[in-house]
């Protein structure tokens, strides 16, 4: 008996260690109030949320609100899926992440939100067209919405005299230019696959239909027919970066931009905050990429930049209703605006940054289309893809293994699209 | 003639190894010096980069303090280690205690031996995903599983070690105890598991040099729930240092800085325990 | 001793092994077993999930990213197991003669191998990227010039130089307590007969010390196989997918990627590898050691 007595004592030591380890978290709802837990995807964008959440908290008794602005969020979010531990609120990106939440079921419909209405309609179509198939309700509120292009050093700009180009030949000879006067046109920070994207969107929404993908999972067309064009214009950009551009990190390139060491940026305006947090004093204009060869054909690429949905296991809905409300409310999107430089997706005034001057009559004509590799299943990696193509150099490898890897990777979402078309 | 040839000191050999330290001193040296310097001392020629700083100023390591929360990752990093250790030499010598001195008339404790030991194949990849799932189902998606979890990945090293070790006891001792009306309990805590001291030296070593650096167990255990480990507080930070190379620096430095000043303390040991632990 | 005493003995023996036995089987073999049942799903982590079958597998022989990855991280393993144990044999022959302040090179020596390989990683990450094509401007190499990791060719070594630099220490101390074991009369024997330098290295130190060369062999390779904190460090599998380790590829694709099935399919697949080399291995070694 005695024996067993120490095993067991053995064991409880083991179990009090443990109770002992993950002690400290729990419920901290000891005021009784309601907890809301946001977990939204902007790290940069930390500080707007934390005077959010100050100011929130300050005026609510009864509900209290977290906000976590984690880095690498998306990993940490699909992690804490897995774990079934999910937060009340997300706030991400409109984008094919978000196509997968809402086929898994994840989010709440929230078609019975208030606030909706006063949200912009194109915004709320963008969503709409996220998702794989047309599903019943709304699954998000859209906040704020980007745009990529291109950024300028307008002091560079003015001194020399340069006029912002309306065509791809036009571009091109500006570009030229100067690489006479002695600047380099660009800088890349093509380390980071991602930033491959930034450009190659930019060019792709110029060039290529809006919906290529969903024609492409309806077998209407090939990535080879409509992105060869693409592909080509982007390789053309190389010669006129950095000798080495994929020796460098989206953060390197910010600092050359923002230190002057180039003229141009292939990048989207949320690179804003980071180039002038380096250069503060720096003047950055922006313009839409004219990668076509009439310029009424190209357009803005914009698209939803951070949206909330609530998680459809969400406890209180009405709580976090009320915190979509408050986050919807004039003076907080102004402080968003003011630290993000970021269009608001709600209808209203409010004082737009000026480094988005090159793009506002684009954005009030709404001649804006979204972001292409918001329809890529980030398995595929198409950032990294773009990549090897830019090192590589061969168009028709690249769209090849484009065509057969899209195919693989989307061998169940064509499938749910076919099913889709013939009950429909 | 061959006297003094066996005394005499192999000069050439002592400087090239002696020169041959550059390639472990640089890399140091190199983030010791940028962690100290500014932003504006930093330039993009060579000597800029390597030079010694010209103001002695700490305000690098203060401000990366606070980024990474250091002392709360620090005391993580310590507790996990030091409970990992603890666990380690009391279960795993007991485990290792009885197949050792079963298996050779036993085919259960030979199953269970060998059961255990070829735990040592299973890459951590395979059981990461669904370590996620099940730690978080039963509550433990926090410290407290990422110790079990550990308790768990050293068992088959660690067991190889005990019952390999204990070959070398004579099975006398415990006999005479036994004579002496000793249980099997009072004989494994009072007689067995003072004499594998030096083996629990070993397994101490082993296990805390594993477990303070690992990175990918805390990673997807505990990520997003607030509790940062040393090494894992640098992932998570990284994108804020984003071009203060100089900040960055600092902090690599203060997440290096604790296992190297503990390595200098207690190095006879720890080299002795990894001998050991290797020939074993 | 009486019948008694031996059942309790019995007994303590199993409530020793019995509840250890148990969290062993909660922490390593249940979710060994639930991988493999993932493996049979399109689950993404979370979310509905439907049985596809052998799907995943087939997939996976035809997956040129995972082809890929295992590529590299073979060609990797590989290059760094011998890298690393020429060079550290090398290293411990130097630090076992006759030289002066032994003991300070031998800790000196160690020291990368207590170093975290994620901080050791962004270090060299510095180092690669700003300040080795600054020295091979400077001097003046074409092939230093620019940096390593950015370009597919190099990236690879960069990373075996890393780990290279981490873990020649830990076999280095195992070849050195290798080497003592050569008992000093074997030398004075080789002496007598003219042995000298790389002969007598050959044909008289290497077959004695054959057992801690494979020790070392075993753990390099499993180490790299492995790698995983340096490429999360160093290129994050880039550039180009060139340097996607199959763990990083695992972790990446399988807990951010949404491909948790097809990820748990290439782990145990991974997994049947790792097994059938280590086999391998070890009876290989094992017949060498026979023959000796």
């Amino acid at each position: 008996m005695k024996k067993s007595k120490r095993t067991i004592s053995l064991l409880l030591l083991v179990v009090l260690l443990a109770g002992a380890l993950s002690g400290c978290k729990g419920t901290k709802s000891d005021s009784g109030k309601i907890e809301i837990e946001l977990v939204q995807y902007k790290p940069e964008a930390v500080k707007a949320f934390e005077a959010i959440e100050e100011k929130f908290n300050a005026t609510h008794d009864n509900i209290h609100l977290t906000i976590d602005s984690p880095n690498d969020a998306m990993t940490i979010l699909k992690t804490r899926f897995i774990r079934e531990d999910n937060p009340d609120i997300i706030g991400i990106g409109g984008d094919v992440n978000y196509s997968n939440f809402v086929d898994s079921d994840m989010m709440m419909d929230i078609s019975d939100f208030d606030g909706l209405d006063t949200i912009k309609q194109a915004y709320l179509d963008i969503d709409k067209n996220l998702e794989f198939v047309p599903e019943e309700g709304v699954y998000a509120v859209p906040y704020m919405a980007n745009a990529a292009g291109i950024l300028y050093n307008k002091d560079i700009f003015d001194e020399h005299g340069w006029k912002i180009p309306n065509t791809w030949s036009e571009f091109i000879a500006l570009c030229d230019e100067i690489q006479k006067a002695g600047i380099q046109p660009f800088t890349f920070g093509f380390k980071d696959t991602w930033t491959c994207l930034a450009p190659w969107n930019a060019i792709a929404v110029d060039l290529a239909p809006a919906d290529v993908c969903q024609q492409v999972n309806g077998g209407e067309t090939t990535f080879t027919e409509e992105y060869r064009e693409v592909s080509e214009r982007m390789l053309a950009l190389l010669p006129y970066g950095p000798e080495d551009p994929f020796a460098y990190n989206y953060n390197d390139a910010c600092t050359a931009f923002a230190n002057g060491e180039s003229a141009m940026y292939t990048i989207g305006s949320y690179a804003v905050p980071q180039i002038k947090s380096v250069n503060p004093e720096m003047n950055i204009d922006s313009f839409v990429f004219p990668a076509a060869e009439k310029a009424e054909d190209n357009s803005l690429n914009s698209g939803c930049d951070l949206q909330f949905s609530v998680m459809a296991d969400c406890e209180n809905k009405e709580a976090a209703y009320e915190v979509l409300r408050f986050l919807l409310e004039d003076e907080n999107i102004q402080i968003y605006i003011d630290d993000q430089t970021a269009v608001p997706c709600k209808e209203g005034d409010f004082e737009l940054p000026s480094i988005l001057d090159g793009m506002a009559s684009y954005i009030q004509e709404g001649r804006m289309k979204d972001y292409q590799d918001h329809y890529y299943p980030s398995e595929m990696a198409v950032d990294a893809q773009i990549q090897t193509f830019l090192m590589k150099k061969d168009v028709d490898a690249f769209l090849k293994k484009f065509d057969t890897d899209w195919i693989r990777y989307n061998r169940d979402i064509i499938r749910k699209v076919e099913e889709y078309n013939k009950n429909h | 003639m061959k006297n003094t040839s066996e005394n005499k000191v192999n000069w050439p050999v002592t400087i090239l190894l002696i020169a041959g330290l550059i390639t472990i001193a640089f890399p140091l040296y190199l983030t010791i010096v940028i962690a100290l310097k500014q932003p504006s001392e930093m330039t993009t020629t060579i000597s800029g980069l390597l030079s010694l700083p010209k103001t002695f100023s700490l305000a690098n390591f203060k401000e990366a303090m606070e980024v990474t929360d250091f002392w709360h990752s620090l005391g993580n990093s310590l507790l996990l280690t030091g409970v990992t250790v603890t666990l380690s030499i009391v279960l795993h010598s007991l485990i290792g205690y009885a197949i050792g001195r079963n298996r050779g008339k036993s085919k259960f404790y030979n199953f269970i031996y060998l059961y255990i030991v070829s735990g040592m194949f299973v890459p951590f990849a395979i059981l990461m995903m669904p370590l996620v799932k099940q730690t978080a189902q039963i509550g433990l998606a926090n410290r407290a599983g990422v110790v079990l979890c550990y308790v768990v990945f050293y068992m088959p090293m660690n067991v190889l070690l005990y019952s390999g070790y204990l070959k070398n006891i004579p099975i006398a001792l415990e006999e005479a105890a036994c004579v002496d009306g000793a249980g099997t309990w009072k004989t494994f805590w009072t007689i067995i598991f003072p004499i594998m001291k030096p083996m629990h030296a070993t397994v101490a070593v082993l296990t805390a040099l594993g477990t303070w650096n690992d990175v990918m167990t805390p990673l997807v255990i505990m990520s997003g729930t607030g509790q940062n480990t040393l090494p894992l507080a640098q992932l998570n930070f990284q994108t804020q240092f984003g071009t203060n190379y100089n900040l960055a620096f600092a902090s690599y430095l203060l997440a290096l800085l604790p296992i190297l000043i503990f390595y200098l303390i207690c190095q006879k040991q720890i080299l002795n325990g990894v001998v050991n632990g290797a020939v074993k | 001793m009486n019948n008694k005493s031996k059942n309790d003995k019995k007994r303590a023996f199993l409530l020793m092994t019995l509840p250890i036995v148990a969290l062993f089987f909660c922490f390593n073999t249940l979710p060994l077993i639930k991988g493999v049942i993932y493996s049979f799903t399109n689950f993404k982590g979370y979310g509905q999930y439907d049985w596809v079958g052998l799907r995943n597998y087939i997939d996976l022989f035809t997956d040129s990213r995972v082809g890929g990855s295992y590529w590299f991280t073979f060609k990797f393993a590989l290059i760094t197991t011998i890298v690393v144990n020429v060079l550290s044999l090398i290293l411990a022959l130097g630090l076992n003669s006759k030289i002066k302040c032994k003991s300070f090179l031998r800790g000196a020596y160690f020291i990368p191998n207590i170093l975290g390989g994620l901080v050791v990683g962004y270090i060299f990450n510095y180092l690669f990227t700003y300040i080795l094509p600054a020295l091979g401007q400077k001097m003046g190499i074409p092939g230093l010039s620019s940096s390593m990791l950015s370009n597919p060719k190099t990236a690879w070594l960069a990373i075996v130089v890393v780990c290279a630099w981490q873990s020649i220490a830990m076999n280095t101390i195992i070849y050195i307590s290798g080497l003592q074991t050569v008992p000093e009369d074997v030398y004075e024997a080789g002496d007598l007969d003219g042995a000298t330098g790389w002969k007598r290295f050959k044909h008289l130190t290497l077959p004695l010390i054959i057992p801690f060369v494979s020790i070392n062999m075993v753990l390099t390779m499993k180490n790299s196989l492995m790698v995983f904190d340096q490429i999360m460090s160093l290129t994050k599998g880039g550039p180009a997918q060139s340097t996607e380790s199959i763990s990083y590829l695992i972790y990446n694709n399988g807990m951010s990627g949404g491909q948790f099935g097809f990820q748990s399919a290439n782990a145990v697949v991974f997994f049947i590898v790792i097994v059938i080399i280590s086999v391998a291995q070890m009876s290989i070694t094992g017949k060498k050691e026979e023959q000796l």
